[in-house]
């Protein structure tokens, strides 16, 4: 039998190279951003594409958030410029510079 | 949709398919961003028994600032007003983290029915109760748990009928004090709500009685 292909659709799976291990994953979501609760491959709640735009941003505590939330967070004087999870004063880790390339 | 609605219906859905934690939120009316939770008393202390309901408003810059709470059920307890339910915790306050949830911050809640700090009283008289004679805070706090959060009771572990159970509320053990305190003191021809006002606000409790004369607690009285 001789198939003639038409047409054909890439599908590309990507997800942000958190350094976490792949887990499996209850709620099939993967990790979410602690403050806004969206997962990492989503974007922040300002942008409307997720992707380089929208990248995640890594502490020295190696917390990760999406970066957008994160400034947000330490704009706010009720901050301290603290990270949310830990409340050590937020110091941007090396990683995030150029950001982690999609993976 | 708006990012703070988007959070909280994630945080409402969450807290519903969490079994283990018994704490519930729930729908007021159709705004969903004024919610009713509650949470069993933890186990252990005066609280325990009882059904305790919290008001939660979730402000327009939510998870930046951090959500309101108070309680709805009457809680005797040093970081909360007996008056409005008012919650003194840090986390309410300039200790917020937006990482923080509804959920998290309920459990707060019941933590700190566990552990009060009457050093950083939102309700300084009750916070003095505490300091003074832990005893009689906690049966006084348990009392409170009985008539305001539903809590056992002996009157029901007898079985009294529901038109006994109705019976007037006793205003001497709600002020955490001592019958015999209020009787004396009534029978000097005071009203016995005044006595009753008078003694909890000197709080005239354990060690405390014997440090404040009759004079003074008169002196009060006719103030």
């Amino acid at each position: 039998m001789k198939v003639k292909v038409k047409s054909w659709h890439a599908v590309a799976h990507w997800r942000w190279d958190t350094g976490a291990p792949e887990q499996d994953d209850p709620d099939g979501e993967g990790d979410v951003c602690g403050i806004c609760r969206v997962p990492y491959e989503g974007c922040c709640p300002s942008c409307k594409m997720p992707g380089d735009d929208c990248p995640l941003i890594w502490g020295e505590c190696t917390h990760v958030f999406h970066m957008h939330c994160l400034l947000k967070w330490i704009g706010t004087p009720a901050s301290k410029q603290q990270c949310p999870m830990d409340r050590r004063t937020w110091v941007t880790a090396e990683r995030k510079v150029g950001g982690a390339a999609p993976s | 949709m708006d990012a703070r609605l988007r959070r909280v219906n994630k945080e409402i859905a969450d807290c519903k398919n969490d079994k283990t934690s018994n704490i519930q939120i729930e729908l007021i009316d159709e705004n969903p961003f004024h919610l009713k939770g509650s949470f069993p008393g933890p186990e252990g202390t005066p609280y325990q028994g009882g059904h305790f309901e919290v008001d939660i408003v979730i402000p327009e810059s939510y998870p930046f600032q951090p959500v309101k709470m108070k309680f709805l059920t009457k809680v005797y307890h040093p970081n909360v007003s007996s008056a409005s339910g008012a919650i003194c915790l840090d986390i309410l306050k300039d200790a917020w983290s937006p990482v923080l949830t509804l959920k998290s911050t309920l459990i707060s809640l019941q933590s700190l029915l566990c552990s009060p700090e009457p050093n950083d009283p939102q309700d300084a008289e009750v916070a003095k109760h505490y300091t003074t004679s832990k005893n009689s805070f906690d049966e006084t706090a348990t009392y409170w748990t009985q008539i305001y959060a539903g809590g056992p009771g002996a009157k029901e572990k007898k079985g009294k009928s529901a038109a006994s159970k109705a019976e007037a509320r006793d205003e001497v053990a709600i002020a955490g004090l001592e019958k015999a305190h209020v009787d004396q003191f009534e029978a000097l021809g005071f009203p016995r709500s005044k006595v009753i006002d008078v003694l909890r606000r000197l709080n005239y409790r354990g060690a405390n009685v014997a440090k404040l004369t009759d004079d003074r607690v008169v002196e009060e009285l006719l103030k």
